[in-house]
């Protein structure tokens, strides 16, 4: 890319929102939907770690508020929103090791016989479901903070431009 | 740019409803054509027809030569200003400027340029990041503009994109129109109910009539030389004074004034002695003289000017306009001259312009 085209393509941002970071964010919201509906459809809320599972909503209708304030934001060139949607994407991590990895490791019994609360199939496919989430959230956010410090570069050069 | 060549086109309705009759008009590479009619007269149909958005019933169109009579709007190369503005309300003016180059997939940066470029020429560029619901009247026209501008096409269409503006901002919008002309040297087809418009605007002016092409011609020729009575009530504000009339030698004899006719407008009347014509006066070729009186019946001082409208017989008014404040009252009587005349026959109402 020459020198000119990417000072092209600095000058379009003053125009163009950021909307590969706001689409991120979106899929972020996506996979975290797709998690809890594949945990809230299964038995684990009825067999195990209830109080988990009512904090779990809570913390996903926060969720879903949040990251779509935060698409808003880096949408628009906001560098504090990409704070925000790093701090939920390690959350994102995080929430594998509650009631994924907990239920999956615990066992209750059914008809007399010892059944695991959360079976591997549906443990590693809400591993991959939080993990694509927290990779969205994060790259969301890191695109933000790379274009916000482009185009305050580029905001800079045209204000010494002008002076 | 381009160059236009509209050949006897038709426009014939499913129901049968002809709305155009034989159009024809070569549009000059870089010229501004206006064509002003009023309502229902099928000027916007005849623009819609070369946009490509209306069926060319019978006829051709020709684009720098070649024959576009059935190429789809999208291939015509063709960008048209809407009188609605047609911006879309969700997209910043930035985005609403740049949506057709990115339909076609061309390079953003490329497309960044022409925007920025178009903006600057209207104007814009403070406006960019805005949406059209934070703009004037004036402001969204001009961004219809640049969204036509940043394509580069051949042709401009413009159908009465000023109609929805006030009329001190469609003075401010008309002159900003001009001066894109000619910064742009474009080729423009604009379409008009307004006169003004029409005579300010326009290198060449079409005037039509119930799907007719009345007269074709520049603003002087189509105010100074009328091809005929339509034109001649049509075109100037207020409208020309018309009085039935008969030649006598060499005078105009009308109900309740008489008036002498200068040699040249006798050689013009050749073949009409003694029968019966339409003569034309503009308000503006009334003067205060002796040829003949009203009684006033309205005055109207505009500052520079004063319109006093008379009667001159029973059923026979006149309006002039006169130079300057004058004071008549209503039920005075003024005594008036014609500094200027035009002739058109009775019958067919076609201007008189030699001897028959």
């Amino acid at each position: 890319m020459t020198t000119e085209e990417r000072s092209i393509q600095r000058d379009r941002m003053r125009f163009i929102r950021n909307s590969l970071s706001a689409t991120l964010c979106y899929f972020g919201i996506l996979f975290d939907v797709f998690y809890f509906v594949n945990l809230y459809q299964s038995d684990v809320g009825t067999y195990y770690y209830q109080i988990f599972i009512g904090a779990s909503i809570i913390y996903n209708l926060l969720f879903l508020l949040i990251v779509f304030l935060a698409s808003e934001g880096v949408k628009n060139y906001m560098k504090n929103y990409s704070y925000l949607l790093i701090a939920i994407g390690v959350m994102q991590v995080v929430r594998i090791f509650y009631i994924p990895s907990r239920a999956h490791a615990a066992t209750t019994m059914v008809n007399g016989v010892e059944t695991p609360v959360m079976g591997n199939g549906q443990f590693y496919t809400q591993v991959v479901f939080l993990v694509l989430s927290a990779a969205c959230l994060l790259v969301s956010a890191a695109v933000n903070l790379y274009k916000c410090r482009e185009l305050a570069e580029h905001q800079k050069t045209l204000d010494a431009q002008k002076a | 740019m381009a160059t236009l060549n509209i050949q006897h086109i038709d426009k014939i309705y499913d129901n049968n409803v002809q709305a155009v009759f034989d159009f024809n008009l070569d549009v000059k590479d870089g010229e501004l054509i206006v064509l002003v009619g009023p309502s229902g007269c099928g000027k916007s149909t005849t623009l819609r027809m070369v946009a490509g958005l209306e069926d060319i019933s019978a006829g051709h169109l020709l684009l720098d030569g070649k024959d576009i009579t059935q190429t789809p709007a999208k291939d015509r190369d063709m960008a048209m200003v809407f009188q609605s503005y047609a911006l879309y309300g969700h997209m910043t003016i930035y985005e609403n400027m740049a949506f057709s180059l990115t339909l076609r997939k061309e390079n953003p940066n490329v497309i960044h340029k022409k925007v920025l470029a178009a903006a600057e020429i209207l104007g814009l560029t403070s406006q960019l990041n805005k949406k059209p619901s934070q703009l004037s009247g004036g402001q969204r026209q001009r961004v219809a503009m640049g969204r036509s501008i940043v394509r580069n096409p051949k042709v401009f269409l413009f159908d009465e994109p000023l109609s929805n503006l006030d009329a001190k901002l469609r003075g401010a919008t008309r002159r900003e129109i001009l001066l894109l002309h000619k910064r742009l040297q474009a080729t423009m087809m604009y379409v008009t109910h307004d006169q003004t418009e029409a005579l300010t605007l326009a290198d060449r002016i079409v005037c039509m009539s119930m799907g007719h092409v009345q007269q074709v011609g520049t603003p002087l020729e189509l105010y100074d030389d009328p091809a005929n009575v339509f034109v001649a009530s049509f075109i100037g504000l207020p409208p020309m004074n018309f009085f039935d009339v008969k030649v006598e030698g060499d005078r105009l004899v009308g109900k309740g004034f008489s008036v002498g006719l200068t040699p040249e407008e006798k050689a013009r009347l050749k073949g009409y002695d003694g029968r019966e014509i339409t003569l034309g006066v503009r308000p503006e070729n009334i003067v205060e003289g002796s040829d003949f009186k009203a009684t006033v019946t309205n005055s109207e001082n505009l500052g520079m000017n004063t319109l006093v409208y008379g009667n001159v017989a029973s059923g026979v008014k006149a309006t002039a306009k006169l130079k300057g404040w004058k004071s008549y009252q209503v039920g005075d009587t003024a005594s008036f001259s014609f500094n200027r005349k035009h002739f058109f026959d009775k019958e067919t109402t076609n201007a008189i312009r030699g001897g028959k």
